[in-house]
């Protein structure tokens, strides 16, 4: 059975003297903050169940370097950031086989999203339209892609996101502008076609 | 005009987004003022509108405890009252750290004193003993040169024609010349130049007045007047003479005499 209704330090003054138990509060009060950007990053489930788990026992194995003054909800948001960096990076070698091409190719991008999403219905084509987001995504490097998610899904700043990637702030902010502008022109096609 | 650049754009549409468009108030104005920049703006920004925010899969309440059932088993408790938990640890391995540091100082210390008094002791012990002083008993000498300025005195002043005062001056002279010699051998030994010299000129005196062949007249101790004076002989006994409170003082055991 597991303790509720202390604060995170009090929990993790607990944790540290033995109590072993007591950071299954911790994990219960976090865990869905945590799945979220997980997968926002991963974009797959598994992957982001797997972030999950990765980033609280890294937090456990960590926590006696956890300073007081510091809030631990951020600090395993950051953790479980990398966590999700580290798996996106692990397979982005596969980035590219994306059926998007590399190249902006107006034809084919035309023929793309005008197969399937042709007619006055296509507004309604939510499906395609991600479909084509997540290939955009998947074009971007995994710090590219994890600074705009944080960006552009978490509503971070570019100082959170330098501190989540450990980069400074403004190599941050250079790669959500590099990420906005690959996607944007990944997007473009969807602008031709509806 | 100068345009705003992308990245400008960009910056402006999270700024917004985020409720801090007032923030970027030049941008305002000049994407106000203008109709290409407005127009690219638009632009991005539907764009990312249309970047739809991607909403993780729905987990119920349990979810949490499932992660910390699946997490739980691969959990080491961390020892009691290890570190204490504000900040302890940094504190505690700070401490570690200064005691350690101290110990190894103060073995050093200690070491260094060892060391230095282990080498105190072998430089004492090979130091080298002080040279001995000349071996010429002072007490003797500063007696032979006592007499032997009575003696050049008595010279200097007797009447050549008194037999009664030339014939202790030869008597004198005679004993004196026996440890004269000894004298000057030691001196030259002891690599003592002055007292050599002056005493090599004293055997000459003393000599003449022990040895004179045909006897002490009146002609041979003016003759020996005279080599004393232009000598300075009396003047340089006394000068040797001086020099023996001084070595006397230094040493201890010469003062109770002993033999040359």
């Amino acid at each position: 059975m597991l303790r509720m209704g202390k604060n995170d330090h009090e929990t993790i003054r607990a944790v540290l003297s033995g109590d072993k138990e007591a950071y299954g509060a911790l994990v219960v009060r976090h865990s869905h903050s945590l799945l979220r950007v997980a997968f926002r990053i991963t974009g797959n489930e598994a992957d982001a169940e797997d972030v999950v788990q990765e980033a609280f026992l890294r937090g456990y194995q960590k926590l006696e370097g956890f300073e007081s003054r510091s809030n631990f909800s951020t600090w395993i948001y950051r953790i479980a950031v990398r966590c999700a960096l580290d798996k996106v990076s692990g397979r982005k070698p596969d980035a590219h086989s994306s059926q998007v091409s590399e190249e902006n190719d107006p034809e084919q991008d035309a023929v793309q999203v005008a197969d399937k999403g042709a007619g006055p219905d296509r507004l309604l084509l939510s499906a395609e339209i991600r479909a084509l987001q997540q290939a955009a995504m998947q074009s971007l490097t995994a710090t590219e892609q994890t600074a705009f998610v944080l960006r552009h899904m978490e509503d971070c700043s570019t100082e959170e996101i330098g501190a989540a990637l450990g980069i400074a702030p403004n190599a941050a902010k250079q790669a959500v502008f590099r990420a906005v502008h690959k996607m944007r022109s990944r997007l473009s096609t969807l602008r031709v076609s509806i | 005009m100068k345009h705003l650049t992308e990245e400008e754009l960009i910056g402006r549409y999270y700024q917004e987004r985020v409720g801090e468009g007032e923030d970027c108030a030049g941008v305002n104005e000049h994407i106000a003022a203008c109709e290409t920049c407005a127009e690219a703006y638009a632009a991005l920004a539907w764009d990312l509108g249309e970047v739809k925010v991607i909403e993780a899969p729905a987990r119920d309440e349990a979810y949490g405890e499932s992660v910390w059932a699946a997490l739980e088993p691969k959990l080491v408790a961390h020892k009691k009252g290890r570190w204490s938990w504000l900040g302890g640890g940094v504190v505690m391995r700070g401490l570690s750290y200064a005691a350690v540091c101290g110990l190894v100082a103060a073995g050093a210390f200690y070491a260094g004193r060892l060391w230095e008094q282990k080498q105190t002791h072998v430089v004492v012990a090979q130091a080298p003993a002080p040279k001995p002083k000349p071996r010429v008993v002072v007490v003797v000498l500063s007696d032979h040169l006592d007499r032997s300025e009575r003696l050049l005195v008595e010279l200097k002043h007797v009447d050549a024609g008194s037999t009664e005062m030339v014939s202790p001056l030869r008597d004198e002279a005679k004993s004196l010349l026996a440890a004269n010699k000894i004298c000057r051998q030691k001196a030259s030994q002891e690599d003592d130049p002055a007292l050599t010299t002056a005493l090599d000129r004293l055997d000459h005196v003393l000599d003449g007045l022990a040895n004179q062949p045909g006897g002490l007249n009146s002609a041979a101790i003016a003759r020996l007047q005279e080599q004393m004076n232009a000598d300075g002989l009396l003047f340089e006994v006394r000068v040797l003479r001086s020099r023996i409170p001084e070595e006397r003082g230094a040493g201890t055991n010469r003062a109770n005499g002993g033999t040359i």
